[in-house]
């Protein structure tokens, strides 16, 4: 799987205390923690930008500009535990600018997306949750596309900064906590739970 | 039974995890490209010392295929770096390198004309300064050495050879 080990998200207090240890070491001078941290934080940045609507391509290379970003101006985030979020923050930021600057990127709905990934699940899935992943993506499929986007962004990342998120979803900031909560009580309908 | 929502976004994560992975080598070309970025320097480029096909002779086009097939010497002006580029398995091309003398380098495999080192494969030699790409990318290559450390070595690059 691409996915590193254990997906991000709420429950994940393990990636973001792993992913603030990478970012300390580094900072004291041991550069090997900083492809720790890459390896550990790209693939939750790679979701955090899809999520955004941006094409695979154009998503590779706005990881790669986050991570630079950071080489570059390290120095900035003063607060290792702060180190999640300021990722996730400039890759949603850059994203946002990326889609802005160039028309011909179109965003690319999930429908889209769905419509043209296998839906055979990964070989080593056992049956009961091949079923339980199929039934919760049809699930997700009947979700508008806002609450998609936002349960993907906090589905995976850690902790998740939402002025900024706001700013992407063009929504008012006030709004993302309830809107988190009906999309999550919208999920449990679609999968046929009380809410 | 209502699931709570830390069970429920975990779900959601690995639902895009399978159905929108991340690429394979999203974090190799990060690494890559954080490597030669901000070098002033131009890469030195290797000389081909010496190429020995070990291989032949023994090659027949329906025949077995043996081991070891191509070994590759490299020189620049304060380093050697060996190369050697065998099957494994499958169809799997194996690349083994040695830096000598060795030094703390870090190595990067990918096609001649990546700019902007998308997708290179990445590596670090050992203390003995070998390196090793158990499943390296076939077809026109070239192999980057960065080496580690404040009074680094030059930055090498050797010209493009066949995986």
């Amino acid at each position: 799987m691409a996915t590193h080990g254990a997906p991000g998200g709420p429950t994940s207090s393990a990636l973001y205390d792993a992913a603030t240890d990478a970012f300390r070491r580094w900072r004291t001078g041991e550069e090997p923690a900083l492809d720790d941290l890459v390896r550990l934080m790209s693939p939750v940045l790679w979701h955090v930008v899809r999520a955004t609507g941006l094409d695979r391509e154009s998503t590779e290379d706005v990881v790669q500009n986050t991570w630079l970003t950071l080489v570059r101006s390290g120095d900035s985030v003063r607060d290792a535990q702060a180190i999640t979020r300021w990722l996730c923050t400039a890759a949603r930021r850059e994203a946002w600018r990326v889609s802005k600057a160039s028309a011909r990127l179109r965003p690319v709905d999930d429908d889209v997306l769905a419509a043209r990934m296998p839906d055979e699940a990964s070989p080593e899935t056992d049956v009961v949750t091949r079923d339980d992943n199929a039934q919760l993506w049809d699930a997700l499929e009947r979700l508008p596309e806002r609450c998609r986007k936002l349960l993907r962004i906090v589905a995976w990342e850690p902790r998740p900064d939402y002025s900024s998120v706001a700013d992407v979803l063009e929504m008012p900031i006030g709004s993302i906590g309830p809107t988190r909560r009906r999309c999550l009580d919208k999920l449990r309908g679609e999968l046929g739970e009380q809410a | 039974m209502t699931t709570s929502d830390e069970e429920l976004l975990t779900a959601v994560a690995s639902a895009y995890a399978e159905r929108d992975p991340a690429p394979v080598d999203l974090a190799d070309g990060v690494l890559a490209r954080l490597a030669v970025q901000d070098l002033e320097t131009e890469f030195e480029l290797f000389t081909l010392v010496q190429a020995v096909d070990t291989h032949a002779g023994t090659r027949q086009d329906d025949g077995p295929e043996t081991s070891a097939s191509v070994a590759l010497e490299f020189a620049g002006s304060t380093y050697r770096v060996l190369v050697r580029i065998s099957d494994a398995d499958g169809d799997a091309r194996r690349l083994d390198g040695w830096v000598v003398p060795a030094l703390p380098i870090r190595v990067f495999l990918g096609p001649p004309g990546d700019d902007l080192a998308h997708t290179r494969q990445s590596a670090y030699a050992d203390r003995d300064g070998r390196f090793e790409f158990p499943d390296a990318m076939r077809g026109e290559v070239r192999l980057w050495l960065l080496p580690q450390g404040s009074d680094a070595a030059p930055p090498f690059v050797t010209p493009p050879f066949l995986v």
